[in-house]
């Protein structure tokens, strides 16, 4: 498999301004995010700050991006990261399009979105909580289990897992129809907290409780020390020093994703310092 | 190979053991395909103190039952034949040194 110097996970400010770096660094880099960049850039009305592009919209931003990448021959794989993988000497990037990729380092640079835990989630992660359906579910052969949802891209994980438990409970958090399977039973009701001791029974929702032997919890954006299993955070942050080094050998993190404050200037220049740390821990470990 | 595949029936192995590692995975998860060469290089640094086990979950499943595996890769740790510690899901080198040695002392 061939093996990339750099992986940079997203492509807004930071992670855009991490490539342009590692590039002319001449490193091999695997820029993975959406197509069309950031999605908060670009519904970003004016920005008034980002030095060189006055009173630019966020789409007009996104364009000039966009043609600074052509400039430098920077290609954007279309795909998103579900695990990293730190294998030793190298990272292992798993993605949503089942796609597997190595890489000697990784820039995190995928934002930020606060996750709001369900009370008792982390208590019982892995003593019935489980954050991945495909991973866990033949473990809940013939039982009843609950998924709860905020986004309609993982109905095809329920019909999944319908195929498996006896029961299925879906707990869908966002709008629009439903489509899943007819042996699923869809609750519109918010699950509040998990109750068990010492693993899962029940699903507390603001009116009733469900008996169930698992819950699934599947969302949009994990947590970076869930995608990036050993790395420690802060406030739900990546702890960085001011090389932008993680706790992990090999492992920056730049942009929001790093803390407040959530400005498009300290993304691009974290993302700028993250990619020369990288640049000089690859050299580190060639002369080793 | 440092870690051994053992069976159900011979989980004697880890109980009569001074102190034990035994990784439960299965062959459908990433995860554990994951963890699997890095639990052996730890297996490899700890040589001598630590015996190293795996467990298919879908080949012992009444073994999963009795110690309520809901989750794959799960880490027990024994010693002289008693549970001490589990964690679940996949970790760097590291971090499983530093969870065993945790539990082991």
């Amino acid at each position: 498999m061939e093996r990339y110097d750099i992986g940079i996970i997203g492509t807004g400010p930071a992670g855009l301004s991490a490539a342009l770096t590692a590039k002319i660094r001449n490193k091999n880099i695997l820029l993975l995010g959406r197509k069309n960049l950031s999605e908060k850039v670009e519904k970003a009305h004016t920005v008034q700050n980002y030095l060189g592009l006055p009173n630019y919209s966020g789409a007009e931003m996104v364009k000039v991006f966009q043609q600074q990448l052509n400039i430098m021959n920077i290609v954007i794989t279309e795909d998103k990261a579900t695990a990293i993988y730190n294998m030793g000497d190298y990272f292992e990037i798993q993605t949503a399009a089942n796609a597997m990729y190595e890489t000697t380092s990784i820039i995190l640079a995928a934002g930020m979105t606060v996750t709001h835990f369900f009370a008792g989630e982390k208590q019982f992660l892995g003593r019935g909580v489980s954050y991945c359906a495909t991973c866990d579910a033949p473990l809940y052969k013939g039982k009843v289990v609950a998924i709860i949802a905020d986004n309609a891209a993982e109905e095809s994980e329920v019909d999944f897992m319908a195929e498996i438990a006896a029961k299925v409970y879906y707990f869908p958090l966002y709008q629009g129809n439903i489509h899943v399977s007819s042996s699923v039973i869809v609750v519109h009701e918010k699950p509040v907290g998990i109750i068990g001791t010492p693993k899962v029974s029940q699903l507390q929702t603001e009116n009733t409780t469900y008996d169930v032997d698992g819950i699934f919890i599947l969302r949009e954006s994990v947590a970076p020390d869930q995608l990036v299993p050993g790395l420690t955070t802060e406030g739900g942050y990546v702890a960085v020093n001011r090389q932008m080094e993680t706790v992990m050998k090999g492992c920056f993190a730049c942009g929001d994703i790093t803390g407040r404050p959530y400005q498009y200037s300290k993304a691009a220049g974290e993302g700028n310092v993250a990619a020369l740390s990288a640049v000089s821990y690859l050299d580190r470990n060639r002369h080793k | 190979m440092m870690i051994k595949k053992i069976s159900q029936n011979e989980f004697n192995e880890v109980l009569n053991s001074k102190a034990a590692v035994v990784d439960f995975s299965a062959t459908w998860c990433g995860h554990c395909k994951r963890l699997a060469p890095v639990l052996e290089e730890v297996a490899e640094d700890m040589k001598g103190n630590v015996s190293f086990f795996n467990v298919d979950v879908d080949e012992a499943p009444a073994l999963a039952a009795q110690l309520e595996i809901q989750s794959v890769p799960a880490l027990f740790v024994f010693k002289e034949g008693k549970s001490v510690g589990m964690q679940v899901g996949f970790a760097p080198k590291e971090q499983l040194i530093q969870f065993i040695k945790e539990k082991l002392d």
